[in-house]
């Protein structure tokens, strides 16, 4: 940990991030804007998935994951000015926090659950449900396991700051 | 006004919320309110941008379908902004933000409500599948008045920050 640390800290992030008081709240207001656009699109599939919207052919919401990758993409850079520029603590205060930890299992999940979905053929028989069809029992399983995911994602996130809360209730 | 705004604020209800180790408390409390807004503001925007001519392959009609999730999403963050609110009544009362906030999220509501009774309400127009012209400003308008909402929102963590670059 302590090595992952010192090879994202970077003195010239955390030099910006104290120098200039707008980076940091900018950071934050971008990293939410990424969340709403990633559950925006994926979310909506998802939820096309279990059976909302229905009259919605699944392969069509395809056109929409771009937005969500632009999203996840906003997140990915914001949170990485969080966490390599950290001006106080660097990003060990990252690392040793459950939360965050927590927060990067579930993710790496939902990258799991991504990988499950186009590699086991879910996905292509989801694109082959017409307007009004009835999405695959196995489909239908990744996508309540997606939204979760992104739900634990967003309670975990938000725990960051409130670490000592978890650790708390925890017991730890 | 301001010993009410204290009474609220000491109620055992805004004490257990603001002070509560629980973590059903402030911290639930508060992710609550970011779920909610990634789903009213997400489906929202999703819509606004079908409208603007992005994923033209999805048909609109059946889009109508996602009010009520939306509406599901903007529910929790009334009710978790109510607890929130009141765990710090004092002083996010007197946070000039939190009125642009209230501002911003109270016009992409009204904007949400026009897109489903003008947009979607008209089942002819709407089953053409072609966003009618007059759609695209209320997308624009939906659009910025969430990402509004999101700035503002974030910016009442952060009182005097704007101040002190505005110089007042």
């Amino acid at each position: 940990m302590e090595t992952l640390a010192e090879f994202l800290a970077s003195d010239t992030l955390a030099a910006f991030v104290s120098d200039y008081s707008w980076v940091w709240p900018l950071g934050e207001i971008l990293h939410f804007v990424g969340m709403t656009l990633l559950i925006g699109a994926i979310g909506l599939l998802d939820v096309r998935i279990l059976g909302v919207a229905k009259g919605v052919p699944i392969a069509t919401v395809n056109k929409l994951i771009p937005i969500g990758i632009a999203g996840f993409a906003m997140n990915v850079t914001s949170g990485l000015v969080f966490v390599m520029g950290n001006p106080i603590g660097g990003p060990m205060d990252y690392l040793e926090n459950l939360a965050f930890l927590l927060k990067m299992l579930l993710i790496f999940l939902a990258g799991i659950n991504l990988l499950a979905f186009h590699v086991a053929g879910i996905a292509r028989a989801a694109d082959a449900v017409p307007a009004g069809g009835d999405a695959p029992t196995g489909a239908k399983v990744v996508a309540a396991a997606s939204l979760l995911l992104w739900a634990g994602v967003i309670f975990f996130g938000r725990m960051i700051m409130y670490n000592d809360t978890l650790l708390y209730a925890l017991g730890l | 006004m301001l010993d009410a705004l204290a009474a609220i604020e000491s109620s055992s209800f805004a004490t257990w919320v603001r002070e509560s180790p629980s973590l059903f408390a402030y911290t639930f409390i508060l992710s609550l309110h970011a779920m909610g807004l990634a789903t009213v503001g997400g489906l929202s925007s999703a819509v606004a941008l079908r409208l603007l001519g992005i994923a033209r392959a999805i048909p609109l009609a059946p889009l109508r379908e996602l009010f009520p999730l939306m509406y599901a999403g903007f529910w929790i963050n009334a009710f978790s902004g109510l607890a929130l609110l009141a765990a710090s009544a004092t002083t996010m009362l007197f946070n000039p933000m939190f009125y642009f906030k209230m501002g911003f999220v109270l016009a992409a509501v009204l904007i949400m409500r026009v897109i489903k009774s003008r947009v979607f309400g008209d089942s002819e127009l709407v089953g053409s599948g072609v966003a009618p012209p007059f759609s695209r400003p209320l997308a624009v308008a939906s659009l910025s008045c969430w990402a509004g909402a999101i700035v503002a929102g974030r910016m009442t963590a952060y009182p005097g920050l704007l101040e002190s670059y505005l110089g007042f």
